[in-house]
This record gives C-alpha cells, structure tokens and sequence, in this order.
C-alpha cells in the first residue's frame, strides 16, 4: 500500500473515531440528571398546593382517598404519619383525531405511523396531607402527577411530570366535594 | 468438519458459559465510603418527621411522585418520570436527640449517580425545604 495515500486516510479514521468518542462522551455527560430546582419552583408548588379545613387529620385522609377512588385511581400506598398517599391508573389514551390522521399518513407514505398512536397514558398521583406548619388547625395538600403515554406496542411515547394548572385544579375540586360529603357524613 | 464443530461447540459453551457466571453489576462498582460521604448530610436542631416532611417536599419539587414512605424506618423512595426514569431512596436517621443524618441515593436508567455535584444540588434544595419548615411555611 501506497504509504502516502495511506496517512491521510488513517488521519480522518483516528479524527473520526476520537469526534465519535467525543460526542459520545457529552452525550452521556447531558444525560447526567439536573437536580437543580428551577426559577419557577416557588410558583410550582403554590400550583400544587392547596389549604382545606377539616376536623382531623383522618379525616382529610379518608376525603383524599375517596377522592382518589372518584377519580377512578388505585391506593398503590399510604403513610398515614407523613400524610402521602401514591395512586395509580391507566387511562384510554386513544384519540380518534389522532388515530385517524395517522391512517391518512399511512395510507400517504406507508410509514407505520398508526403503530404509534399514542394508546394509554399510565397515570402517577402522590398526594401530601398535612396539618398546616402555620398552626392554625387547617390542613396543607400538595399533589404531584407524573404520566407516561404508551404506543399499542407498549413502547413509551413520552413520560414527564404534568404541569397543566388545569389539571390540578380538577383534582382540588374533587377533593373539595369529596371533603364536603365526608364533613356531612359522619357530622 | 468434526474439528470445526467442537471448536463452534466451545466458542458457544464458552458464551453461554460466560453469560450465566457474570454476576452483572449485583453489587455496584462505586467506592461504597466516597460515595456514601457524597450522599449523606447531618442536620442539627431538627426532628425525624420534620426532615423527612422536608425530604417529601423536595422531591415533589423535582417533580417525583413518592412509590414508598416509612415512617418508623425513615425511608422515602420517589420516582420522576422523564426520559430516562430517575428513582431516588432518602433515608433519615435520628443520630441524637438533637441530629439527623439525610442520605440520598439514585438511578437514573441502569446507571447509579455517583456525581457528587448531583448530590450537593440535591441537598442545596434540600437545605432551602428544611429553611421553610423550620419557619413554618408549607
């Protein structure tokens, strides 16, 4: 082999191996998680915290836990004594809108693209109740989402924390009833 | 022909052989005192519940949904979703009646967090959640 012609060649394959190497190296390197609280954290938890007033804290725990069944969840857990309740549910995530925009790609490109409709989205729920640090008798909730959404082949489209206001919003108000029947139940 | 087979036949055994033996990874590869020294924090003037109520609200403020909280053990475990799953353990040990001692330790994936910097954004919020419970605001 021509020794010439053969270092240049060998140059680039040693560059190359060492870019590869090098983007590989920060790839890993971003995949190192952030546990650095945002700007936005303070705004965040106000968004997932509301106050109610009740007369115990069992209570409020039994009002969470109703609200929870209401709002077609499993108890996955509960810690009476830290106040967190973990549920859980899967959830239909099929869209016809979306299903059928698909099938139109489909039948356009022939690219599969129905396999990955989005078909359940597997839904987390922690709730804290506690009594408020503020002493006056009233009691803190805080809620946290979590949601993964998955294809008919059960690969995960997307999984994230929901930060949707509205969402939130939704549950305080089922727990607000829930807590208001459970008041006149046992009063 | 015969040869080449018993050479194929090892070549597989050796594999297969090599597959089942390896016990991959059932016992980490972190230095378990550098990482241990990493992970934990002691608190003065502080009370079990309190800093576990602390823990609980930092890891809802990362986003965490909590798979796991005991009490009487001190334990939380949490898990973010995201695209690669974070799943942290907090425990919390009453050292006196006056010290409690935080240690955190996570996963993201298949891979341990050994990154010290990891650990001290997570107590740095950590330390923030205790200043508010210390000062009684939720």
């Amino acid at each position: 082999m021509n020794k010439r012609l053969w270092q240049p060649a060998r140059r680039t394959l040693v560059l190359a191996t060492f870019s590869a190497l090098t983007v590989s190296g920060c790839a890993l390197q971003s995949q190192a998680p952030s546990l650095r609280l945002s700007e936005s954290a303070l705004d965040i938890r106000a968004m997932q915290t509301r106050t109610f007033t009740a007369r115990s804290e069992a209570e409020i725990l039994a009002a969470t836990i109703a609200a929870l069944q209401d709002m077609e969840y499993n108890i996955d857990q509960i810690e009476a004594p830290l106040g967190v309740i973990t549920a859980s549910k899967v959830a239909d995530a099929d869209s016809t809108n979306e299903k059928v925009g698909r099938i139109l790609l489909d039948l356009l490109c022939g690219c599969g693209m129905s396999q990955r409709a989005s078909d359940r989205h597997a839904i987390t729920i922690t709730t804290v109740v506690l009594p408020s640090l503020s002493g006056n008798g009233d009691f803190v909730t805080r809620i946290t989402i979590q949601q993964v959404t998955f294809s008919k082949q059960s690969q995960a489209l997307s999984r994230g924390t929901i930060d949707d206001p509205r969402a939130y919003q939704s549950i305080f108000d089922k727990l607000a009833k829930a807590l208001y029947i459970e008041v006149n139940n046992n009063a | 022909m015969r040869k080449v087979n018993l050479l194929a036949g090892y070549v597989c055994a050796a594999v297969l052989g090599g597959c089942a033996a390896t016990p991959f990874d059932v016992a980490g590869t972190a230095a378990p005192l550098e990482l241990r020294s990493v992970q934990t924090r002691a608190y003065e003037h502080l009370d079990k519940t309190l800093t576990m109520r602390a823990v609980i609200a930092t890891l809802q403020d990362f986003g965490f949904t909590i798979d796991q909280a005991d009490t009487a053990l001190g334990i939380v475990t949490g898990t973010r979703a995201h695209s690669h799953d974070m799943r942290m353990t907090v425990t919390v040990v009453q050292k006196t009646a006056d010290e409690v001692s935080v240690r955190a330790s996570a996963r993201v994936g298949q891979k341990s967090i050994t990154e010290a910097a990891t650990y001290q954004d997570f107590f740095a919020a950590l330390d923030k959640g205790i200043f508010l419970v210390r000062n009684n605001v939720n």
